[in-house]
């Protein structure tokens, strides 16, 4: 079954054959269940015989009561059982979803680059998330509604054929005819609601067209012209739908007229035989009961088939739309992976997509293992697209690509993974920690049973290896110098941070004085929110933390009684009407929040809030949007949120505040809160801010760097760097790593490639984002590390970096133009020498 | 940063709508509406210098643009150990939006020559909130385009013929 399955590419499979694959079981008790019910649905109607025909006219108490009683469990029966189908059904029908989803997923993933340039995420997403469910729903019902239909059908129509086949033929007489004309009628209502998808999408494109170009229309005040095509389409629109709903219902009315022509020819013909004496009352009745009960299952059948041409249409437009195959098979068949020597050769490759222009045109070099190329040229030369057709990105369309003697185009995915790295120019970083993202390339190595994870997985000092050679260490310890230690796990570490304190102070105190701000009792904070300012402390009790304090009584009536709250709330509402003002359409980005005393996550209930005090004034406010504001003032922290400032007078009210808050806790709630100390570790603030004891005022990266490097000594001598590393690296980087910067996703990037230790590396502009700095080392670590190690391509922009690689080739036009070292070339006076001088 | 805390009072009172004040005035953003303005004037910093600090140096990728609030600070081009001051830019002054657009190793060095408070804006944030507004993106092109082409225009007034080797190096407007 698995096998078949891996031949068949999913998007060629047809609708139907999601309908036993995987749910074999289900089906078939399903189709038991089913016959079950069937008979419980026939067997009411014999009951009504016997109870009309013996027990009544033979006048029996006893054989009613039986025949009553049978009849009942029957009805009872046969409800049960339609719930266990429908239940059944939807099982069957979530599970092919799910399946058809998955499949399809996981063969998207391996389709060739060309096709996502042209497929719009969106179209993607809908596809897998709306579309493939009524196809789902469908396969639910493939088995179910049918054959639960059809039965009865049968079984009611041989019900009558043993009643009485005359009267039988005559009354089923009707459907073959429905049968014929039913889906000519459909046919036409398919047409119309084809040409209204196609109305209704140029409607909506032109109203998009008519919005983007408001200021044109009332510019001109073309307002009657806009109007008039607007007004054209509506009324086609209308016109299409009316005919549209004609046909459908002109079917479902068409189905019902012929449902209820058969009594009619029933009460003809049974009446003229019963009153012959052809026919007794007992089997009229229940002649007439059956015949009624024809119609369910028939409306079912028709509404079916109505869902099927629905399921049939969007599943097919579907899958036709990525009925492509991968280029590549993922696995080696038959055959373990591949460990490939690190030499390349390529000979008379080119590469011509679809379009018919070559980009890569009969390109021939080679390189020994552990030799480097730097490949040049303007953009457009083809140099990144010669990369990726190296690295199987895509599927070269002439000549040859050998790696290790293995021709490229014959390799599988697994092969190539297990070889060779890739750095691509807009390095991709996924939602997760960084330690995951490190992780990334390794773990796709390793097999899907995890069997050799040992051997693949790096340690933590492999990993901080590589931090350090790519540069990101630093930034890495930072993350780390930002986190707050949980006070159970970290005793330990609390006490060598206070010893890195005390030194850094000793150290640098006064230095750094100008760009730190010291915790001190006796003056405002600039850099400290207003409950730091006011409690001067960490909370010890969880009615105190910071998620519950604007909630806390005491805390509010503490406000009150020192004439704090009503500043506090006009701070707040100012502060929020700015931020939401502010931010109102930006998307939930954290750079956008870092400024800001509202989370993204909240934005949207203080948008309500920010409405509201337009229209109200704050004392009309209720106590929840009252606590709301309050919440957002006693995060102000006027170093980092610029939208508002802070009075003189209110900065006096917190600190004259700050000292009778520690008496009233000190004497009413001890331990609800232990107070700054130079001495204590404070749990609720950063690593970084214990170390200072304060808070950094500055945000120049040189002197951030300086304050980093000082520290960096500190920790190296009490010997808790790489545990603050090791903290670091489960900072998590935000959707798609938005929260670290571009030159930080990309050293990631390089990092992941790097710990893989692949036999050929390819970097595609890999460093081209990154600062001098960071590109210099990044070379040497190429230049000192990986020479005679690992064959290198790198393309590469700037031509001031390529001097020390073995090799270059100049590209241009999707031709090698010249490939030499770099002396042999500048002497040379060609490609290469032009790109250079031109430059400078 | 480092100022001092009488004067950060008077100062913080008005930090944001000074921002957008600034900003409007700057030839690089004066044609974004003041929704824009808004955000980008709250992504500033604002960052004090000593005498003597570098803002930027030679070859430095710090992306970043620099509105002089206070103080004068000097371009300087560094040859083999010597330092040529190139010009000098005080008060009011907005330098550096180019390194908003794209990479820009700088070639200059940019020196603090007395105490110096900026108005800073970094690429990364830039970038990003221009992002939000993508259609907005030609016009801010259109403003670059000109001030180089002005800045040329005006190097070919004072051009005189007898610099025979700079002949090479004009003609960046014709990029």
């Amino acid at each position: 079954m698995k096998k078949a399955e891996m031949q068949i590419p999913v998007a060629e499979k047809s609708l139907f054959s999601w309908v036993f694959s995987g749910n074999m079981k289900l089906q078939v008790l399903l189709i038991i269940i089913i016959l079950i019910t069937v008979f419980a649905r026939v067997l009411p109607l014999e009951m009504q015989k016997r109870i009309v025909n013996e027990a009544i006219r033979l006048k029996k108490i006893d054989l009613l009561l039986l025949y009553c009683g049978i009849y009942l469990v029957a009805v009872f029966a046969s409800g049960g059982l339609k719930y266990l189908i429908n239940i059944l059904q939807t099982v069957i029908g979530q599970r092919a979803t799910a399946a058809m989803r998955k499949e399809l997923y996981h063969h998207i993933l391996t389709l060739p680059l060309s096709f996502f340039r042209k497929t719009q995420p969106g179209m993607v997403v809908s596809s897998l998330v709306a579309e493939l469910a009524s196809a789902g729903d469908f396969v639910g019902m493939a088995i179910a509604v049918p054959v639960t239909n059809i039965l009865t059908l049968i079984a009611f129509a041989g019900y009558l054929f043993w009643l009485n086949p005359l009267l039988a033929a005559v009354s089923l007489s009707i459907y073959p005819i429905v049968l014929f004309l039913l889906p000519m009628l459909q046919k036409r209502a398919n047409t119309e609601n084809k040409k209204r998808v196609d109305t209704t999408r140029k409607l909506s494109s032109l109203i998009a067209e008519s919005i983007t170009g408001i200021h044109e229309i009332q510019g001109n005040g073309a307002y009657h012209i806009e109007n008039q095509k607007y007004d054209n389409l509506v009324n086609k629109l209308t016109k299409i739908r009316i005919i549209w709903n004609f046909y459908r219902f002109g079917i479902k009315g068409f189905n019902n007229f012929f449902n209820s022509l058969s009594p009619f020819l029933i009460f003809i013909l049974g009446g003229y035989l019963a009153i012959n004496g052809q026919l007794e009352l007992g089997a009229l009745v229940a002649f007439l009961s059956a015949q009624e009960k024809l119609y369910d299952p028939w409306k079912e059948l028709i509404d079916f088939y109505q869902s099927y041409q629905d399921a049939s249409i969007s599943y097919y437009r579907t899958m036709e739309y990525f009925d492509l195959l991968p280029e590549y098979e993922l696995e080696p068949s038959g055959r373990k992976p591949f460990d490939l020597a690190g030499s390349l050769e390529v000979q008379e490759l080119s590469f011509e997509p679809e379009s018919g222009i070559k980009l890569i045109d009969n390109v021939t070099f080679s390189l020994r293992p552990g030799e480097h190329l730097a490949l040049v040229g303007f953009s457009g030369s083809g140099k990144s697209t010669l990369a990726q057709c190296i690295g199987q990105l895509y599927k070269y369309t002439g000549g040859h690509v050998w790696i290790g003697e293995k021709e490229v185009s014959n390799l599988s995915k697994r092969d190539i993974i297990n070889n060779l790295g890739f750095v691509s120019q807009m390095p991709f970083i996924f939602s997760g920690t960084i330690k995951e993202n490190l992780l990334y390339a390794c773990s796709a190595k390793i097999k899907e049973d995890g069997s050799d994870k040992d051997d693949v997985m790096p340690t933590l000092d492999d990993m901080i290896e590589v931090l350090q050679q790519t540069g990101l260490f630093v930034d890495v310890l930072r993350f780390g110098l930002h986190a707050i230690i949980d006070r159970q796990k970290n005793k330990e570490m609390g006490n060598q941070l206070i010893r890195v304190r005390r030194k850094f102070h000793l150290k640098f105190g006064k230095e750094l004085s100008e760009y730190v701000e010291f915790f001190n009792e006796n003056n405002y904070m600039n850099y400290s929110s207003i409950t730091e300012n006011l409690t001067f402390g960490a909370f010890g009790q969880e009615s105190f933390s910071d998620k519950n304090l604007f909630k806390n009584e005491y805390f509010q009536n503490f406000l009150s009684e020192n004439e704090l709250i009503d500043p506090l709330l006009n701070l707040g509402a100012k502060l929020t009407q700015r931020t939401v003002d502010i931010l109102r359409n930006l998307p939930a980005e954290e750079m956008f929040f870092e400024q800001s005393p509202i989370s993204s996550e909240e934005l949207s209930e203080y948008k309500i809030l920010a409405d509201r005090l337009k229209k109200i004034d704050l004392h009309q406010l209720s106590s929840d949007e009252r606590e709301k504001i309050l919440k957002s003032a006693l995060r102000f922290t006027p170093g980092k949120h610029k939208m508002v400032a802070l009075s003189e007078n209110l900065r006096q009210l917190i600190l004259k505040g700050r000292k009778r808050f520690r008496e009233k806790i000190s004497m009413y709630f001890p331990g609800a809160f232990s107070f700054y100390q130079r001495s204590d570790y404070i749990y609720n603030q950063s690593i970084l801010n214990n170390i200072f004891f304060g808070k950094t005022k500055t945000n120049n990266p040189r002197i951030q760097d300086k304050i980093y490097q000082s520290i960096i000594q500190l920790l190296i001598e009490e010997d808790i760097m790489e545990a603050i590393v090791n903290i670091g690296m489960q900072y998590n980087v935000g959707s798609q790593g938005d929260k670290l910067s571009g030159g930080q996703r990309q050293k990631l990037a390089i990092a992941r490639v790097l710990l893989k230790k692949p036999k050929i590396l390819i970097m595609d502009e890999a460093t081209s984002g990154l600062d001098n700095k960071s590109q210099a080392r990044i070379q040497s670590l190429i230049e000192t590390r990986w020479k005679g190690k690992s064959t290198l391509i790198a393309v590469i922009h700037r031509l001031d970096i390529i001097k020390n690689y073995d090799k270059v080739a100049v590209m241009k036009a999707g031709k090698l133009a010249e490939i030499g070292t770099y002396d042999e070339l500048v002497e040379s006076k060609g490609m290469l020498y032009e790109l250079i001088t031109g430059k400078k | 940063m480092s100022l001092s805390p009488e004067k950060n009072k008077e100062c913080q009172a008005c930090e944001f709508e000074e921002n957008i004040e600034i900003l409007r005035e700057i030839y690089f953003f004066s044609g974004l509406p003041m929704e824009v303005l808004k955000v980008l004037a709250y992504l500033c910093n604002r960052e004090t210098f000593k005498q003597n600090d570098y803002l930027f140096q030679k070859d430095d990728d710090d992306s970043q643009a620099f509105y002089i609030i206070t103080g004068k600070c000097g371009l300087l081009y560094t040859n083999r150990e010597s330092e040529l001051l190139i010009r000098e830019y005080g008060q009011g002054e907005f330098l550096g939006g180019l390194a908003l657009l794209g990479n820009l190793p700088r070639l200059y060095s940019l020196k603090a020559l007395s105490a110096l408070s900026c108005l800073i804006l970094d690429r990364d944030k830039f970038s990003r909130a221009m992002q939000q507004f993508p259609e907005l993106i030609p016009k801010m092109f259109k403003g670059v385009v000109r001030r180089i082409y002005a800045w040329e225009n005006r190097l070919l007034v004072d051009y005189s013929a007898c610099c025979e080797s700079c002949k090479e190096l004009i003609g960046v407007s014709v990029l």
